[in-house]
């Protein structure tokens, strides 16, 4: 492990301080000495975000409105019961990205089975990817055999799941294949934490990873010297399409910062996707009131107040070249209430809106009206089954 | 000070009240209730006010714009529970007021006054909170089960009388304009008129002005000015009265064809799933003809044909009810033949809208047509005018207030942050 006492300062050379960010909240991993009260407060309270969606998802979970086996490990304590519209937010947001993450791993054309050719490996990039328990369940449904999986978060919040992960026997040993590994984060010099995660002994006899927790500050990601090339990265791949899921991780990051994020990887990712769930429309009055609520709670998105409307999701994602050009690329979204609307099958709604009864219809369309998925790609390979999605 | 008066003070004070207290209380309002007809009477002028949803800093508020108890009379169309976070502050206070002043207080049951709801949407949680037992939530479900499922408003004036509260005397005022001519008429939080629309003659002028004025926008109403839409009644003569109005939660059933109707239903109970009884806590008013299913997956959605019909049959000028969140307020629809009256500002904490409520003013015929009939035994055949015979009744002039969430830290009130829930 490096020294965790000793600050690498150039870390912070060729940070975005020209773009007007400077002091908000940035290089948590830089060491504690440079890093401000009131920064690491609201770091912590961009993290406590992890434990509300944790919760939600829970409550959602007990329910009866997801299967999910795995959302009761990462809640302390019995959990608290959700109001039926957040209940069904919840379900919504996560169906939805279930759909669009299933269409991507699916085999691209169902009249040849996999069986007849290999099939193609893919790659998903969680960013801020907290308690999430989306791995799990794909490995439960034994989805995960032809995928490679990284989690980006805090080093704390990679930390405490690992802690989690190491001590409970289903999440540690489920797969009888794979093995845990822990070591010192190769990816920054200066995060003492370790990067771990799963992996197995391929054919060939090599190692080959299946599952790993990046414990890194993704605000510094483009700015970090030692992190030039996606081999710095453990377990990073360029030569498999890959898809980037964002679920209010890069909103809470400064407008440019995000876009750096994002730009890292497209620029070193041929084959790239991505997918982003988070909130719109701050202009109107309930816009208006989230943002002030969630500025009570230390909370800001500074994201939310350039990109208002699906249009300028669209937009904003376009111009990171998730854009129709020369080769395929696209890019869609969809407001919350629509996807409800339009998404979840008629026998489906009925079911969830059995569970609990919504009586609180406008509220919800409202509430879901502010959330939004988008989503893109770029690439030859890979991304056939979201180019027909919306036809279908 | 008696111990009611005393009661009243400490809930005024948003402190909840001990359990025995709780259930002395409860059981006098069911003595008072009981005694209730489902549609009860209510004579004009009277302030009608819909959802309050345990927004207890939200009611103080209400008051402090419509003016305080027993110095205006208020009907409460239901859903002062769930929610918020002091649905039981809001209610026991309510509930003080009603049997304090049986008279001028109304108040009807909501869709939300109901055993299975409040255990999904928190009032038994709070209860179980703040008094580690559910005791207190039983004695007000009981209580819930004897509220009226109704009132008909009488003796509406056709012209708006002066607004006695909350003028300041620099501002403009409804003093310097009384219009007999204004049908409706919107103040702001402050009295100060946000709106004014005239009656009859100039009807073809609202309906060219209305898009207009619905674009000008309000101090009070961020969102811009609430869905007035030009008067369909023309009858109305100057200082005369109106039509009668009902009030209901919800709406209208399928099952119910007149206000006599409601008068025969068996209502102390829990609020069943289906039925005549739920529909009318549970249905929704919607651009549709005639009936149809309702999203909420309890009561109808019905149509502007259905209320026309509806009033028509019943001599009624208009219907008010809460039920639906409106961004402004209040919202009129049908011609005026319904209109949404929403009392919970910034609903959750997170909605972001305005509240509105609505005053009725009196017509000035005194009491010769028809007392109060609270307790009355002969409350159920002491309804409807008919003596006119008119063929389309006057509406009443409708004074709506509109007013924004109480500030978090207002009047010394516990400032508890309430936090709403988002996706994060």
């Amino acid at each position: 492990m490096s020294a965790p006492q000793i600050p690498n300062l150039l870390g912070l050379r060729g940070g975005p301080r020209s773009r007007g960010s400077r002091g908000r909240g940035r290089g948590r991993g830089g060491g504690s000495e440079l890093v401000t009260p009131s920064q690491q407060r609201k770091d912590l309270d961009i993290q406590s975000t992890d434990t509300d969606a944790a919760v939600s998802r829970l409550s959602a979970v007990s329910l009866g409105y997801l299967d999910d086996p795995f959302a009761s490990y990462f809640v302390t304590g019995p959990g608290t019961r959700r109001l039926p519209i957040i209940n069904r937010g919840t379900y919504t947001r996560t169906t939805a990205l279930d759909i669009l993450i299933n269409a991507f791993l699916a085999p691209h054309d169902a009249s040849h089975p996999e069986s007849q050719s290999p099939p193609q490996p893919k790659q998903i990039i969680s960013l801020g990817a907290g308690t999430d328990t989306r791995y799990f369940r794909l490995r439960a449904q034994n989805r995960h055999q032809n995928l490679i999986y990284h989690e980006f978060d805090f080093p704390s919040v990679s930390t405490g799941k690992l802690r989690l992960v190491s001590s409970n026997e289903t999440l540690a040993n489920q797969d009888p294949a794979a093995n845990l590994f822990v070591q010192p984060n190769k990816a920054s010099a200066e995060t003492p934490e370790s990067e771990w995660g799963f992996t197995r002994t391929a054919a060939d006899g090599r190692s080959e990873v299946l599952y790993c927790c990046h414990p890194l500050d993704l605000r510094r990601l483009p700015y970090t010297p030692s992190l030039k090339s996606l081999g710095d990265i453990h377990g990073l791949r360029d030569d498999v399409p890959t898809l980037i899921i964002s679920e209010c991780c890069l909103c809470y990051l400064d407008v440019d910062n995000a876009q750096d994020v994002i730009k890292w990887f497209v620029d070193r990712i041929p084959s790239l996707g991505i997918i982003l769930y988070e909130p719109i429309g701050v202009d109107d009055p309930f816009g208006q009131m989230m943002v002030a609520n969630l500025a009570a709670r230390n909370i800001t998105m500074p994201t939310v107040k350039v990109y208002k409307r699906l249009g300028d999701q669209k937009q904003r994602i376009s111009d990171l070249g998730f854009k129709k050009t020369s080769a395929d690329g696209g890019q869609e979204a969809e407001a919350v209430d629509r996807i409800w609307e339009n998404w979840i099958t008629p026998q489906e709604k009925e079911r969830v809106d059995d569970l609990e009864g919504l009586d609180e219809v406008e509220e919800w369309q409202m509430l879901a009206r502010h959330y939004a998925v988008v989503w893109g790609w770029k690439g030859s390979s890979g991304w056939e089954n979201w180019k027909t999605f919306q036809q279908k | 000070m008696s111990d009611l008066d005393r009661a009243i003070a400490q809930l005024r004070a948003c402190r909840p009240i001990p359990e025995a207290q709780v259930r002395e209380l409860c059981h006098k309002a069911r003595e008072l209730l009981i005694e209730e007809g489902n549609v009860v009477t209510v004579k004009a002028p009277v302030t009608i006010c819909g959802d309050i949803h345990g927004q207890f800093h939200d009611l103080m508020e209400l008051f402090r714009v419509g003016g305080d108890v027993p110095d205006t009379n208020y009907l409460f169309m239901g859903d002062f529970v769930d929610r918020g976070f002091y649905s039981l502050e809001s209610f026991l206070l309510l509930l003080c007021l009603k049997v304090r002043y049986p008279d001028r207080m109304t108040l009807i049951r909501g869709n939300h006054e109901s055993r299975q709801i409040t255990t999904v949407y928190g009032f038994y949680d709070e209860c179980l909170r703040k008094y580690g037992s559910a005791n207190v939530w039983r004695y007000c479900c009981e209580v819930f089960d004897y509220l009226a499922l109704g009132a008909i408003v009488l003796g509406a004036s056709t012209a708006l009388e002066p607004s006695k509260q909350n003028v300041p005397a620099s501002a403009a005022s409804t003093q310097d304009d009384v219009d007999s001519d204004i049908e409706i008429e919107v103040l702001s939080h402050d009295g100060s008129i946000i709106q004014k629309f005239p009656r009859g003659k100039a009807r073809g002028l609202i309906g060219q002005n209305n898009s207009a004025a619905k674009r000008s926008s309000s101090p009070a109403a961020k969102t811009g000015p609430p869905g007035t839409g030009a008067s369909g009644w023309s009858r109305g003569s100057t200082g005369s009265s109106s039509g009668a109005v009902l009030c209901v939660h919800g709406g209208l059933s399928p099952l119910i064809d007149g206000v006599d109707k409601i008068r025969l239903l068996d209502r102390k109970q829990e609020v069943p799933h289906e039925g005549a009884m739920c529909d009318l806590l549970w249905s929704d008013p919607d651009e549709i003809d005639g009936w149809g299913l309702s999203p909420r997956g309890a009561g109808f959605l019905f149509g502007a044909d259905i209320v026309k019909v509806f009033n028509h049959a019943n001599d009624l000028s208009m219907i008010a009810r809460a039920h639906q969140l409106v961004m402004e307020g209040f919202k009129e629809m049908f011609d005026n033949s319904i209109v949404t009256v929403w009392s919970a500002p910034n609903y959750c904490y997170r909605c972001g809208n305005v509240a509105a409520i609505l005053e009725l003013g009196e017509d000035g015929m005194g009491e010769s047509a028809h007392a109060r009939s609270n307790g009355d035994v002969n409350r159920s055949d002491g309804g409807i005018m008919k003596e006119n015979e008119r063929v389309l009744l006057a509406g009443p002039a409708r004074r709506y207030r509109v007013f924004q969430a109480a500030p978090q830290d207002s009047r010394g009130m516990p400032a508890k942050k309430p936090v709403a829930d988002y996706f994060l």
